[in-house]
């Protein structure tokens, strides 16, 4: 029964989630547009009909009586005529609406966060209700409270088109019919009959029922309230079933079974019992979603989708993985070495082409567009615009982008933060100020995402004023963040002072960025998706931060290298090359370290039995390897003692009880295991280069 | 009796441990630089003779490294370093026990592992005050006149 429970809260939280994000888009798209269209106010009215009711059937009372009220407001809105609100409401009022609707959306958001964490919920809501009420009784002042004739056709809209009538007619051919009543005067009947609906076809019946559209439109409480509610069935055995089962249901005062003779029946709607349930669900793109829900359409729609919970996924990420060495394991095998065996040899690439494609396909479902993300910079530009006086546009480019569902979890916070520092420290304060630069007054900010074979690029630039070197650099002196000489720092080396820890270019801590917190967050932040952070920045053009993060973090393609007789992974995406040297290659340096030169370059050279005192035989550097790899900020060269193979490998975090050991500033992400069962060790390339730097 | 036939001895041991009344429970009993430990039965998952062990660099020398246990990567803590000894040499009768302390795995590497026995709770005496071993939670005399050391298994799950 628990786990019953957590499963509907589940849905709950995730319906609710969604409706916000689609209210959200909903407004922002309004409030650009100043004026809203019927279809959004009947979007709006059905999104919080819909979370009144299921707030309600949840017990969240806070929530149930915000949409409430806004369902009222919408319904006084509708009601007089949503293009009489928008020509007789002034600017003011119009500006009022929507921060009155994103505050309450905040607080539910807020709400619904709690729920999340199991807090109880806020008892009072006295300050939202009276926010509403007043704005109610100005819009009602504005349109001439009373006159209801303002009715425009348009806003009838969602009510149902032909009222059923009181005698009997079957609204199909189905022979068995169930009517419902529920006790007089009890409301809500239509979300009542949706779960009369919803637990039958949980008891495995197959019926139809009418009114059909119960679930988003609210005028069809009315009709059930006076007609009942029918259940249409195709077996009679069903239609007793139900009459069982409804029986044992609360709240309804009388049923009927009636039996119909076959007759011409109007146009029906397959209603499956997945599309019924997913009535509620966003549709991808909210201009669809914004039509009207009631029509036919939308209920023709086949569910081909289905919620599954994270935790299968990634179980089936962590069997994939072990299938993936398993294989390795079986076909190089110590025990086949020096066989012949041509069957077994097709029968495995056979195997490996198999577990290859079930990788891409399990690897696939884990895959969500990165518009989520993307949209909700929508609101804090928006807020942000207005708090700080600025006009900025945000532009969203491959928003269809798909990313590994972790590794979106894991930017949503970054991209966050560069959006509101570039919203911060980036666009001009003034207009004055753009013009006088000779931009456009308008600021405009990109956020973008596109795919480049393994890696996924995110950039965020802005139009700004872009970065103030020398002011970075001096901040950076006053935080004693400097390693040398100011004079002897590059631009690329100024801009990556940003992400350095307890760096923050404002030196008045703002409500947006600032708060203790910098881009040195955001950079752990995508180090721990795996990616990388760079920024780059001309001089009053603006500023642009790139994170690259590879497309999945569980399995990486990586060459297998040995030192003394540890064996360690270095991802093939940071090699260049690896090469064969000789000592006079090998310059000293005057702080004794080791460089060699590649076309004209200088790269550093770092041993790694050195930095790792591994016990080798290996240290003349013409007997072993050098791996020369780059990460976004770096190149260098690593010396091994021999490569041992290109393989893929399953990425293993280290165990929990080395966490305290920093690991990961040892240049160490995690480790894998071998086909032969042995541990390689996951080499982090960035941060091996930090540690290279300070042993 | 070689280590294989004492660890299967233990285990065997181990497995049995199905009815241990309320006021006694089951300790495994190790060596570790001559003396004796006990660790709580409950706490051991299993125990692993002839483990390759991964070394990892730059960590405290009382982690030895990491062993691959059927996917799990597990890490491996000297006992002899962690309570500030010499380490120990490897011989054929070291092995490691792996303990699940509150769903953690964590691989401890002993001497020798001896018996499994039982011990009444109310005759475990608190560590003599003179004992700075911040290890041991409790003493008890045994049957053959040794003291057995008791492991506190709590305290080796913080790093």
């Amino acid at each position: 029964m628990d786990n019953d429970m957590d499963s509907m809260l589940e849905t709950y939280l995730f319906e609710t989630n969604s409706l916000m994000d689609q209210l959200d888009e909903i407004l922002l798209e309004a409030e650009k547009s100043k004026r809203f269209t019927v279809d959004n106010v009947n979007e709006i009215f059905r999104i919080m009909h819909t979370i009144k009711g299921s707030s309600a059937m949840m017990e969240f009372d806070s929530l149930m009586t915000a949409a409430h009220r806004l369902e009222d407001l919408f319904f006084v809105i509708r009601d007089k005529g949503v293009e009489a609100f928008d020509e007789k409401c002034d600017e003011q009022l119009h500006h009022e609406i929507f921060n009155l609707l994103f505050e309450i959306i905040d607080f539910m958001r807020s709400e619904i966060e709690k729920i999340e964490n199991s807090e109880p919920l806020t008892e009072n809501i006295d300050k939202y209700k009276e926010n509403i009420n007043s704005y109610l009784n100005k819009i009602k002042a504005a349109l001439g409270d009373g006159d209801a004739v303002e009715e425009t056709p348009a806003a009838k809209a969602p009510a149902p088109a032909v009222p059923e009538p009181a005698a009997f007619v079957s609204p199909d051919d189905s022979p068995y019919y169930l009517k419902l009543k529920f006790e007089e005067g009890i409301g809500m009947e239509n979300l009542r009959a949706f779960m009369v609906a919803n637990s039958l076809q949980e008891e495995g019946l197959a019926f139809k029922y009418f009114p059909e559209d119960i679930e988003t439109n609210p005028d069809t409480a009315e009709v059930i309230a006076h007609e009942g509610f029918l259940l249409a069935f195709k077996e009679k055995a069903d239609a007793g079933k139900a009459v069982l089962l409804t029986r044992e249901m609360g709240n309804i005062s009388d049923f009927e079974l009636i039996e119909n003779e076959p007759q011409p029946a109007p146009e029906i709607h397959e209603e499956t019992k997945a599309s019924a349930k997913n009535e509620g669900k966003p549709a991808p793109s909210s201009g669809a979603s914004a039509a009207p829900a009631a029509s036919p359409a939308h209920a023709q729609q086949k569910q081909s989708l289905i919620s599954v919970n994270l935790s299968k996924l990634d179980a089936l990420m962590a069997i994939m993985g072990e299938i993936v060495i398993s294989e390795a394991m079986v076909t190089s095998s110590p025990d086949l070495q020096g066989i012949k065996l041509d069957d077994f040899t097709k029968s495995a690439r056979q195997l490996r082409k198999l577990t290859d494609e079930l990788q891409d396909i399990a690897m696939s479902i884990r895959m969500l567009p990165i518009a989520g993300v993307f949209n909700k910079m929508n609101r804090i530009v928006r807020d942000m615009c207005q708090k700080l006086g600025k006009d900025v546009t945000l532009d969203i480019i491959g928003e269809e982008t798909e990313v590994d569902k972790s590794i979106l979890d894991g930017i949503g916070d970054p991209i966050m933060h560069i959006v509101r520092n570039s919203m911060d420290h980036g666009i001009e304060e003034t207009v004055e100020e753009r013009i006088a630069a000779g931009k456009r007054p308008q600021g405009r900010i990109i956020l973008s995402a596109q795919h480049t074979g393994s890696e996924i690029i995110i950039a965020i630039e802005d139009d700004g004023q872009g970065v103030n070197t020398d002011k970075v650099l001096q901040k950076a002196a006053d935080n004693g963040l400097l390693t040398k000489p100011e004079s002897e720092y590059t631009h690329q080396e100024i801009l990556n002072l940003l992400m350095m820890p307890g760096f923050s270019t404002n030196t008045e801590v703002t409500e947006y960025s600032g708060r203790g917190v910098g881009m040195d967050v955001v950079k752990k932040n995508v180090e721990k998706v795996g990616g990388v952070v760079s920024i780059s920045s001309e001089p009053g053009k603006g500023m642009k931060t790139t994170l690259k993060i590879p497309l999945t973090m569980a399995i990486v393609d990586g060459m297998e290298i040995s030192v003394g007789e540890s064996i360690f992974t270095i991802p093939i995406m940071n090699i260049r090359q690896s090469l064969k040297v000789t000592a006079d290659q090998i310059i000293q340096d005057a702080s004794n370290g080791e460089v060699i030169r590649i076309r004209d370059e200088f790269y550093p050279v770092f041993r790694l039995y050195e930095m790792y005192n591994i016990p080798t035989e290996v240290t003349n550097i013409e007997d072993g390897i050098l791996i020369w790899v780059e990460t976004a900020d770096e190149s260098y060269c690593l010396f091994v003692d021999e490569l041992a193979g290109e393989q893929q490998v399953v990425v293993k975090p280290l165990p929990a009880y080395l966490n305290s050991f920093n690991m990961k500033n040892a240049g160490i992400a995690g480790c894998t295991i071998l086909g032969n069962g042995s541990i390689s060790i996951i080499l982090d390339i960035p941060n091996l280069y930090q540690m290279a730097q300070t042993y | 009796m070689s280590t294989e036939e004492m660890v299967s001895a233990a285990s065997e041991q181990l497995e049995n441990t199905g009815v241990s009344d309320e006021i006694s429970q089951k300790y495994l009993t190790f060596i570790s630089d001559g003396l004796d430990f006990g660790i709580k039965a409950s706490y051991i998952s299993e125990i692993l003779t002839n483990q390759h062990i991964t070394i990892l660099p730059l960590l405290p020398s009382y982690i030895k490294g990491i062993i691959n246990m059927r996917g799990m990567i597990i890490p491996i803590i000297d006992i002899r370093i962690k309570m500030g000894k010499s380490p120990a040499e490897p011989t054929n009768h070291s092995c490691v026990i792996v303990l699940n302390i509150n769903s953690m795995m964590l691989g401890v590497y002993v001497d020798t592992v001896s018996l499994v026995t039982d011990i009444d709770e109310s005759e475990i005496a608190p560590p003599s005050p003179t004992n700075r071993q911040e290890l041991v939670n409790g003493m008890v005399s045994m049957a053959d006149g040794k003291t057995l050391l008791l492991i506190d298994c709590e305290k080796l799950a913080q790093a």
